[in-house]
């Protein structure tokens, strides 16, 4: 196999490991381990009035019963505020065990610990918490009115009030030649990753180290989180992320109470203890995202070009702000796209409800914000009677504007300057692909049918890869194999193989040769996460880099023994050679070997590097000054700024106006993010989150009663897309190289799942000529929406049916 | 870590501290009460067998009274030990007359080490308040003799109805309910067994329970 493999589509290297069972889930560690179970509140807001553990005590196999008394030091106190921020001027966090009053549905209140979950789980039920019910606020309509409080201490409900303006945004309204303000909601999701979260946690007693292993996108964060909770040493912690069955933002999100009450425990009783989540628990006590109201008003031109735009928005963040105000500020700085705006104001008031916490679930707050704008340009396209996609190619930042500053601050602190970007492109491609000016006789054909079709699309740009930092560490060892790792963790991305691409091509070796590891801290303490769609940017080149430092010092070494000039040599197939004179080489293992000087000789190839084996010269030390033994390097990237990656996406759907089902006939997508290191990985990332944002728009949302109780917390009533609703999706590349990394990538993580809602609601409009608002939608509500006379049609509906087409 | 918790007991406040003082009675209302023995002026060394559940451990432990107001109050130290840790505890005891009844009440302030100690607190308080209960409600019937006491016999020779009296070096044996043979305890051991008794339980309770995972 070529060892160029960098942009190449390799299958993943990870898939036969875990499709056949031999993955590591965290559920598979630790089959002895004690079980913890929780006691979590069945109200959205009460204070406890007590706790009595009597009838748990007579159950056989019970281990231990904590609750928020049990807590001491920094665990009795409240969760940190993981990123806090000036704006976020009433952050609120839980403790990990209620401590007196509860604030969701699911927040845990008594923790149990028993030979088994099954008893674990009876002593659970058997502990009677007596509760005083509290007003439960619910929604950000709820919230914002503010006729009950989720904090006392918070009497408005408003967490932050996120404010960003690039001008006067009032004047260049009113000077304005059209305006329009309109009202739209998004409701809640989640990710729902097929495993939930879970907590392994082994104390050893005698040398007083505790190993933990979650299910979590940031290991190193955990580490350091449970390090000063417990008040351990950072090197007495070390945290793994094993095989994680899918991430989606939830598990960004941490110390999760799980993550150090059960650690806790283990270390309390001297045992193995372990908790994994049930998916009633992932519904009730996990985080959830994307609920919104918008108030839009925007200012246009006779051509449909913006004059100005103010967004005001109401951010339901939940009943907690432990992840600080990171999705409004998503939403706030991407809700610009791909557009000139001469003038934006926005502000997201983040307000809290008695319900789950939200926190980023991919996407994260990108799509509210897509919503946003998207659904403006095909309002700014009704008014004025034009094609929806002219209104958005006038309104296109051009690609001669890069680097293209919105004067914005972005959610790393940085400022929103897209570094590159083809939108025009984007757009022109996306037209081609869905076929956009051929849908008239689409319409038609679907009518002659009984059907109505609609096309819709929606534009986005996405702040990818983050920083602060991640590093990589590369090593070859004497057997020839490269032993690769990053801090960051993995979550289903298929990080093995890319990573191993990225070294197998900077390096010149076989990627058969190449073992990535990834979210171990015993292998790289330093990293920050996966989310924001940054590994592949970050920790890829940040290996990319680690790699060309072990290559510098292979082609060094090499030289020596081969007596060339470094400059002219080349790694191929992990073999050094001088370049064009065959028979002059020597392995890359054999450079490994040498690089590490040796006493004594433990196998064959060490004999190699020995003191009598190797020409030594007598006025040198064996390991130069400034060098060291052993053929590795570690480097870390840390980029300036945040990669803006970009894409568009157009739907085509049909509704049978007997049923209101509606069916997404075809979905395209032209998707840019930068150079691509796999492409059959990114397709596959694309895939996913078109899956996704189908979902959010068509099915899936958390159906919150008044009383803050979670209807559909199971999977029997929360609807996800199964393949029969998930459309193929045809896709087209576009790459605009970033400059801003050695790799010249952008992330691609969460880029599928962004403009769905904003594309599907145009579509479904276009279809049934109604004002859609609201979304997800279901046939239900559509069946609702076109036999309200008051519902609001649109222009090009009654321009339609002035011409005798199908309204 | 603090327990408080009180009882009401059918008797006049005299009454009940004779009971309590009662080594027969507290030989058999000590719930898992193997033993009593005098060992000092006021200090008995006691064994308890205790166990919610299937498993069962013995846990010796040692007393002490101090500031005897008879029939009012007086402070207990008690500390225990066993495979699963240990108990330090001292308990202030009030007995106040209440019309026809006694409300004793408890209060006692334990520290609990080793690896018991990390079962929770609720998980500790709940089986000593429930071991209290149990001792208080076997007390209260004895009171008002809803039981027949068994004859209690001292196991030890030189048994002695004032144990102020008895000389520490010779020492005196009782022997109670969970014991073979049915003891004589003195008074003073009594009011050790009420709370000893019941902090010594719940350490083997606690042990019990995580003995139990490995059957």
């Amino acid at each position: 196999m070529t060892t160029k493999l960098f942009g190449e589509p390799v299958r993943r290297r990870e898939d036969a490991r875990l499709i056949t069972g031999r993955g590591r889930y965290l559920d598979d560690i630790g089959p002895g381990a004690l079980a913890a179970a929780f006691v979590r509140s069945p109200h959205a807001h009460a204070r406890i009035a007590d706790i009595d553990v009597d009838a748990a005590l007579d159950v056989e196999g019970l281990v231990a019963i904590y609750t928020y008394e049990d807590l001491t030091g920094p665990m009795a106190e409240p969760l940190p505020v993981l990123i806090p921020h000036p704006q976020l001027h009433a952050p609120r966090t839980g403790y990990p065990l209620a401590n007196g009053e509860v604030n969701h549905v699911g927040e845990p209140v008594v923790m149990v610990v028993a030979i088994d979950r099954y008893v674990a789980e009876d002593a659970a039920e058997r502990i009677l918490v007596g509760y005083e019910e509290l007003p439960a606020v619910i929604g950000v309509d709820a919230a914002s009115a503010a006729t009950a409080a989720v904090h006392g201490d918070v009497p408005d409900n408003v967490a932050a009030r996120h404010h960003q303006e690039t001008g006067d945004v009032e004047p260049a309204l009113a000077a304005s030649p059209h305006t329009l303000s309109f009202t739209q909601y998004i409701e809640r999701s989640a990710g729902m990753p097929m495993e939930g979260r879970g907590v392994h946690a082994r104390w050893d007693a005698d040398d007083g180290s505790l190993r933990v292993y979650t299910s979590t996108q940031a290991s190193t964060s955990v580490r350091a989180a449970i390090a000063a909770k417990l008040e351990l040493s950072l090197d007495e912690v070390e945290v793994v992320a094993p095989d994680v069955g899918g991430g989606f933002g939830v598990k960004i999100m941490h110390p999760w109470p799980e993550e150090l009450l059960v650690p806790m425990a283990a270390i309390a009783l001297g045992a193995e203890v372990k908790w994994a989540e049930d998916r009633r628990e992932h519904f009730i006590s996990s985080a959830h995202e994307r609920q919104q109201k918008q108030e839009i008003t925007v200012g246009f031109d006779d051509e449909g070009r913006l004059t100005a735009l103010d967004a005001h928005i109401w951010h339901d963040n939940g009943a907690y702000t432990p992840y600080g105000i990171i999705v409004p500020i998503i939403t706030a700085t991407q809700l610009v796209g791909p557009y000139v705006i001469p003038v934006y104001r926005v502000v997201v008031e983040s307000v809290y409800t008695n319900t789950v916490i939200v926190t980023p679930y991919r996407g994260a707050g990108r799509p509210q914000g897509c919503f946003a704008m998207e659904r403006t340009m095909d309002r700014i396209a009704d008014a004025l009677g034009l094609d929806r996609a002219v209104v958005r190619e006038r309104n296109l930042i051009q690609p001669d504007q890069f680097p293209y500053d919105h004067h914005l601050t972005f959610q790393d602190g940085r400022p929103v300057v897209y570094d590159s970007g083809d939108y025009p492109g984007l757009l022109e491609k996306l037209k081609a692909l869905v076929g956009w000016d051929g849908v008239d006789a689409l319409r038609d054909d679907a009518e002659a049918r009984g059907k109505l079709l609609g096309v819709g699309m929606a534009l986005y740009v996405e702040g990818t890869g983050p920083g602060p930092y991640e590093g990589g560490h590369v090593q070859v060892l004497g057997s020839g194999k490269v032993l690769v790792s990053t801090g960051l963790t993995t979550q289903g991305q298929g990080h093995e193989t890319s990573f191993a691409q990225i070294v197998a091509s900077e390096l010149g070796v076989p990627i058969e040769d190449v073992e990535v590891t990834t979210g171990d801290t015993r292998r790289f303490p330093y990293a920050v996460g996966t989310f924001a769609s940054r590994a592949a940017v970050m920790s890829g080149n940040a290996i990319a880099l680690a790699a060309r430092g072990v290559r510098e010092k292979a082609l060094r070494i090499a030289a020596d023994v081969l007596e060339a000039d470094p400059e002219d040599l080349e790694i191929s197939d992990g073999v050094v050679q001088v370049r064009g004179t065959p028979g002059a080489s020597i392995p890359l293992r054999t450079v490994a070997v040498l690089s590490n000087p040796l006493r004594y000789a433990f196998d064959e190839a060490a004999k190699q590097a020995t003191q009598f084996a190797v020409q030594a010269k007598d006025d040198e030390p064996p390991v130069s000054p400034g060098d060291a033994p052993g053929l590795e390097h570690r480097d870390y990237y840390s980029p300036i700024r945040s990669t803006f990656a970009s894409g568009a996406h157009a739907a085509i759907v049909e509704i049978d106006p007997a049923t209101w089902e509606i069916d997404v006939v075809k979905y395209a997508v032209v998707h840019d993010c930068g150079n691509v290191v796999n492409p059959m990985i990114v397709e596959g990332q694309v895939h996913g989150g078109v899956a996704q944002g189908v979902g959010g728009a068509l099915y899936e949302r958390m159906a919150y009663d008044s009383d803050g109780q979670l209807q559909n917390a199971s999977f029997m009533d929360f609807l996800m897309p199964y393949a029969s609703e998930v459309p193929d999706v045809v896709i087209d590349h576009q790459q605009t190289p970033s400059p801003l990394n050695p790799l010249g990538i952008k992330g691609a993580g969460e880029a599928g799942v962004i403009p769905g809602s904003a594309a599907l609601a145009s579509a479904i409009e276009d279809a049934v000529g109604r004002r859609i608002t609201s979304m997800p939608i279901s046939p239900t509500e559509l069946y609702d929406l076109v036999r309200d006379p008051s519902a609001e049609r649109t222009a090009v509906a009654e321009r339609r049916a002035g011409t005798g087409a199908m309204a | 870590m603090n327990l408080d918790g009180s009882a009401v007991l059918h008797a006049s406040p005299e009454e009940v501290w004779s009971a309590l003082t009662d080594p027969a009675v507290l030989a058999r209302t000590i719930p898992g009460c193997l033993s009593l023995e005098r060992v000092g002026e006021d200090e008995y060394r006691m064994n308890v067998a205790v166990g919610v559940g299937a498993v069962k451990g013995t846990y010796a432990g040692e007393v002490r009274l101090s500031d005897q107001q008879r029939p009012e109050s007086y402070v207990m130290h008690a500390s225990g030990a066993g495979a699963p840790g240990q108990v330090r505890a001292t308990v202030t005891i009030e007995l106040t007359p209440d019309a026809d009844a006694t409300t004793l009440t408890y209060s006692a302030d334990a520290v609990v080490g080793g690896p018991v100690a990390g079962v929770g607190q609720r998980m500790i308080t709940g089986v000593a308040k429930r071991t209290a209960a149990q001792f208080f409600t076997a007390v209260d019937a004895e009171l008002t003799g809803t039981v027949v006491p068994i004859a209690a016999a001292p196991s030890a020779a030189a048994a002695s109805e004032t144990g102020a009296e008895a000389p520490a070096a010779q020492p005196e044996v009782f022997t109670g309910k969970a014991g073979v043979p049915a003891g004589t305890p003195d008074l003073r051991t009594l009011a050790l067994g009420a709370l000893g008794g019941s902090l010594l339980t719940l350490l083997g309770v606690a042990v019990g329970y995580r003995l139990g995972r490995r059957p």
